[in-house]
């Protein structure tokens, strides 16, 4: 998992953004470039206050999102959420991957918000990541929120790293699936979801 | 405040031990060291103004001089890992400093590539007076202002005078100036006086379709919104018709 989950707060994002600044100004001078050109001027700040936002996840708790949009319902179907927009970074070498987070679940008597699932994937994806424990704790999370009978997710991703640089392969896409409870041990259940996460 | 010329390269080191932001970019082309009362770098002047620097004075960014960057680097992602909370000692963390400043020397080696290099012995005396286009080609750079990718795909016409360009010579060019910190206007209109001045064709016109990262993952997070820049020199500006044929050709 994620080492220590920190749960970074506003004041201390502000706190360091002097000391990623001055970072930032470093990594473009031993580029070589120049940093007082108007382009750059204010580029280390811009770039550290991008580089916070890109890993809010840390600041942020599932507790604080789902607490109250957990519902009592009778409803034992496949509930899907499909095609949520996912963007994270590399932690090897801090460029973004990105892609599509398709999320199902078999409800055991509780539903959660469906935007909450998105949320979820925010808290999770908004971090120095792997793509495939990425996954696991998107699942981990509504696992633990809900109590289903289980829990589907399937992540498909662009690596920037594997494209922008190193091999440089233009069209490959990494897929990663985590199956827990009823999807991993029941087959049909699983099928299910996959046709419907990816044709339906 | 000149352009230096010297042969020597002021390298990271000496930026160092000087102990000051006296860097000089290494050719990044509009907005660097200017001569005096040049306007400023960004702004859209003709294709010979002096704020777009031409490809014969760029000087290069050396092997020796990434290696001799690499630790400083790697000590500024360290410190950028710190900054943003994570433990720089776990596992998947301990390598990332060197394999992000060695990404990011990747991302930015059009300094390291000189036009005269790449060009030199692929010009060929062909008589051909019709448009050729190069479409399609997959571009990669780093937004200057937040450090972030953008990515998308560069259209390349020109209508020669005399003198052929080897094709993967102008994806070679797109390559030079994509791999720097850039904007996407400054880019297009180099790649687009690169070939000008390299070829002295009837005209060119240069077409970036790009997204960039930066309005996509933060900011106004839009996922499917595209930017598009051109410029046209030559008889691409001045004749509608071949401009058209131009832009009708890139799209089918």
């Amino acid at each position: 998992m994620n080492g220590h989950c920190t749960s970074r707060k506003d004041a201390k994002d502000e706190f360091r953004l002097p000391g990623l600044e001055a970072a930032y100004t470093r990594i473009l001078r031993e580029l070589g470039e120049d940093t007082d050109r108007q382009g750059l001027l204010r580029t280390p700040l811009r770039a550290a206050k991008a580089m916070q936002f890109l890993t809010k996840g840390y600041h942020e708790t599932i507790h604080d999102i789902l607490n109250n949009a957990i519902f009592d319902e009778d409803h034992d179907e496949m509930v899907i959420v499909k095609d949520i927009d996912m963007f994270s970074l590399c932690e090897h070498h801090l460029v973004p991957f990105f892609g599509k987070v398709h999320i199902g679940y078999l409800p055991n008597k509780k539903v959660v918000g469906l935007s909450k699932l998105a949320r979820i994937v925010e808290i999770f994806s908004r971090r120095l990541q792997v793509q495939e424990r990425l996954t696991k704790q998107i699942a981990m999370a509504i696992s633990e929120a809900l109590q289903p009978k289980g829990v589907a997710v399937v992540i498909e991703a662009m690596h920037m790293c594997m494209v922008m640089r190193g091999v440089q392969k233009m069209n490959s896409c990494t897929v990663t699936s985590t199956m827990l409870g009823i999807y991993r041990e029941d087959p049909k259940a699983r099928e299910e979801f996959l046709t419907l996460a990816k044709h339906a | 405040m000149e352009r230096s010329k010297q042969g020597s390269l002021h390298g990271p080191n000496e930026k160092r031990d000087a102990g000051e932001s006296a860097g000089k970019g290494y050719g990044t082309g509009g907005g660097r060291t200017r001569r005096p009362g040049a306007p400023a770098g960004d702004s859209c002047g003709s294709p010979a103004s002096p704020d777009v620097e031409t490809w014969r004075e760029e000087r290069a960014r050396s092997v020796e001089d990434n290696q001799i960057s690499l630790p400083g680097l790697a000590a500024a992602y360290t410190t950028i890992l710190r900054g943003l909370g994570e433990d720089p000692q776990r596992q998947g963390l301990l390598k990332t400093p060197w394999r992000a400043a060695t990404a990011m020397q990747f991302f930015t080696k059009g300094y390291q590539e000189e036009i005269i290099d790449i060009l030199n012995d692929a010009i060929f005396d062909e008589d051909h007076d019709e448009m050729v286009i190069v479409k399609d080609i997959d571009m990669f750079s780093m937004c200057e202002h937040h450090l972030v990718p953008i990515f998308g795909r560069v259209h390349i016409g020109y209508l020669p005078n005399k003198r052929v360009l080897g094709l993967s010579k102008l994806a070679r060019i797109v390559e030079v100036y994509s791999r720097r910190l850039q904007v996407q206007e400054r880019l297009t209109k180099q790649i687009a006086v690169a070939i000008t001045e390299a070829l002295q064709p009837a005209g060119v016109g240069v077409v970036i379709e790009a997204t960039h990262m930066c309005m996509v993952m933060r900011g106004v997070q839009k996922m499917n919104s595209k930017t598009v820049t051109s410029t046209m020199l030559g008889v691409f500006r001045e004749d509608p018709k071949t401009r058209d044929e131009f832009l009708t050709l890139i799209r089918s």
